[in-house]
């Protein structure tokens, strides 16, 4: 039986071993081996959000940007570089999803941070005003 | 068409593009890991403040709840909602406010919940200021001692255990023994004595049933003008029933701010306590004594503190609090009624013996005390009311030893006989709280013998006859008595000559 460790020692391990390019399958394989013998399986969503934090702070950000329809390069270009200028990281990894769900607008998500800018929002938020 | 509406969008864009420029609007943001019991747990947010609000938007609109557990890698959030609309991956954001409710004078007279949302159906409620849930307590300096009378219209209570504006008074007894008639009675002769006194009712976890009456019973008397009523059910989440005293204290220190004078009735404290004991054990706070956390005096004792009296330099307003607390077969040594009892600076404790002997108020005079109202007493029932503390307690004792033997001696015999005058004196029905001048008056009667020939079973009778004498031919009397200043010896003396008058009347029957 392992022994059980904080999820912040877990997310600082895997995060430094992510960061320095260290033997990146294993590191996986070992968390994924680790969870399952410790019987933690269900912390797998909190543990990969801790370690997108523990990259930011290293200066690799994972960011997801939603939108009605596609990206151009220069709108793309012009996303990483708010990034770049807020989080100061050095690696850069833009996930793009288009969703017609979000009617107009943009959503962008970096680890502990949010700008949302979208229709949907706005109409949800104005939905809960009219409510009150 | 199609065309249009993908311009519009590259529209939408190219502005959200802008703004994403300069950045401002890049919000700290949390997702929602568990949810249940109203409680919502959150990773990230690491930024967030004790009791601050954040907000979950959930499929059917944003949800708001206040964080209370900040723990080193997650949050624990009491939802302000119900706990269905939430689910796991919520976002969650941090709305950078700690918890207001609107205050000012457009609350009079209406019926809000704990986040002073309108539930009377009148309307939206527009105020002008808002005012902070959580507060802390004015220092030292900004206070003044208690000195001014709070007169709550019930002669027991005025005569025995005087309150004074800013004064903490326990009301405390088992169920069924008439500790909201009296918090009632105290509103309405605020009214009737037209004292300006602002009326906060906070009602935590009552039956709405029963709010309806007393909201129907306190238009008939005319105070609901002058009251605002924070109302939760037990069908509210423990969070609205946990912050409804804290909401109607905010309403009534704007009025204190405001050199104004407020009232506040918690009712009831107990339940009060039961619903953050829920909130807490659900946070899975360790639990300690009756399973309450361990902070639950200071839950009730920074409550409390934000009632005084404000300092002349701070305008000299002043928030007076009528706690409730309900015992468990008269038990005032349980957690939370000893809790309370040291918090304030008094109790008025109810009997159920007393009030099914049918002595309502059923006022015990012997556990029952006010530690500082002495001092704001007013000077004509002070006049009067002398030892009458003294005498209806050790009454009581004598009563219950006398039952024993038959021959007692003369002096116990007066001793037991003023005291059944006492007792019939000092009942009062429900929704007729005395003025000053009848209290004086009565007070006066039978304090000094002259019902001393009237049965103990015609003191009401003879009092009313002495106060509708003294109304109808000693006009000047009574408004010398209602100035509140220590009776003249002639107006004693009028008094006397009309009781006198009054008690032959009554001889022999």
């Amino acid at each position: 039986m392992a022994v059980k460790l904080s999820r912040r020692r877990i997310t600082h391990y895997v995060a430094d071993n992510l960061a320095t390019g260290t033997d990146v399958h294993n590191t996986l394989m070992q968390l994924a081996g680790y969870l399952v013998d410790t019987r933690r399986t269900k912390e797998l969503d909190v543990i990969v959000r801790d370690i997108e934090y523990a990259l930011a702070e290293r200066g690799l950000v994972s960011a997801r940007v939603v939108t009605a329809f596609k990206l151009s390069y220069v709108t793309r270009q012009a996303i990483e570089d708010v990034i770049n200028s807020r989080k100061k990281s050095h690696d850069i990894q833009l996930q793009h999803v288009v969703d017609p769900a979000v009617l107009g607008g943009l959503r962008l998500d970096i680890p502990g941070f949010r700008l949302d800018t979208t229709l949907a929002h706005t109409l949800s938020t104005l939905r809960t005003n009219y409510k009150k | 068409m199609a065309e249009l509406s993908v311009a519009e969008l590259s529209k939408d864009l190219r502005a959200a593009i802008t703004r994403l420029e300069h950045t401002e609007g890049l919000e700290s943001v949390g997702v929602v890991t568990r949810v249940g019991d109203g409680v919502a747990w959150i990773h990230g947010l690491r930024d967030a403040g004790y009791s601050e609000v954040l907000q979950i938007e959930a499929p059917s609109g944003i949800v708001e709840a206040f964080a209370l557990n900040l723990m080193e890698d997650e949050i624990g959030a009491v939802l302000l909602g119900t706990d269905a609309e939430v689910s796991a991956g919520n976002t969650v954001r941090l709305k950078g406010t700690a918890l207001v409710v609107p205050v000012g004078p457009e609350l009079l007279g209406r019926v809000v919940d704990p986040l002073g949302r309108p539930l009377d159906g009148a309307g939206p409620i527009k105020t002008k200021a808002v005012g902070l849930v959580e507060r802390e307590a004015i220092g030292v300096m900004g206070r003044k001692s208690v000195h001014e009378p709070l007169m709550t219209g019930i002669m027991a209570i005025d005569a025995m255990f005087p309150i004074g504006r800013g004064q903490r008074e326990l009301i405390i007894g088992d169920r069924q023994t008439g500790k909201t008639a009296l918090a009632i009675d105290t509103m309405i002769n605020q009214a009737k004595q037209k004292t300006g006194v602002v009326n906060v009712y906070v009602a935590i976890g009552q039956k709405l049933s029963k709010v309806a009456r007393l909201v129907d019973r306190l238009k008939a008397e005319g105070v609901m003008d002058q009251t605002i009523i924070v109302a939760t059910s037990p069908a509210d989440p423990a969070s609205l029933l946990y912050l409804a005293p804290y909401a109607g204290t905010a309403m009534g220190e704007y009025f204190r701010d405001n050199k104004q004078h407020a009232l506040m009735i918690y009712d009831d404290l107990t339940k009060h306590a039961v619903a953050y004991r829920q909130m807490s054990l659900l946070l899975r706070r360790p639990p300690g004594r009756e399973a309450y956390p361990g902070d639950v005096f200071y839950l009730h004792s920074r409550l409390l503190e934000r009632s005084a009296k404000l300092s002349d330099a701070l305008g000299a307003g002043s928030l007076t609090a009528l706690p409730i607390i309900e015992t468990q077969a008269g038990d005032i040594s349980a957690y939370i009624p000893t809790n309370v009892i040291s918090i304030t600076d008094g109790q008025i404790f109810l009997e159920t013996d007393l009030f099914y002997q049918g002595i309502r108020p059923a006022i015990s005079a012997g556990l029952s005390v006010s530690r500082v109202g002495g001092a704001a007493q007013t000077k004509a029932v002070k006049s009067v009311s002398g030892n009458l503390k003294l005498g209806l307690s050790q009454f009581r004792e004598l009563a219950s030893f006398a039952q024993f033997g038959s021959d007692l001696d003369e002096s116990t015999k007066s001793q037991i006989e003023r005291g059944q005058r006492l007792t019939e004196l000092l009942k009062q029905p429900q929704y007729r709280p005395a003025s000053i001048w009848e209290q004086v008056a009565s007070m006066y009667a039978v304090t000094n013998g002259l019902f001393d020939r009237v049965n103990p079973s015609h003191i009401k009778d003879a009092q009313a006859a002495l106060l509708a004498r003294l109304s109808a031919d000693h006009t000047d009397v009574v408004k010398a008595l209602e100035t509140g200043d220590k009776p003249t010896d002639a107006v004693l003396k009028t008094i006397g000559t009309a009781a006198t008058h009054v008690a032959k009347g009554f001889e022999g029957k």
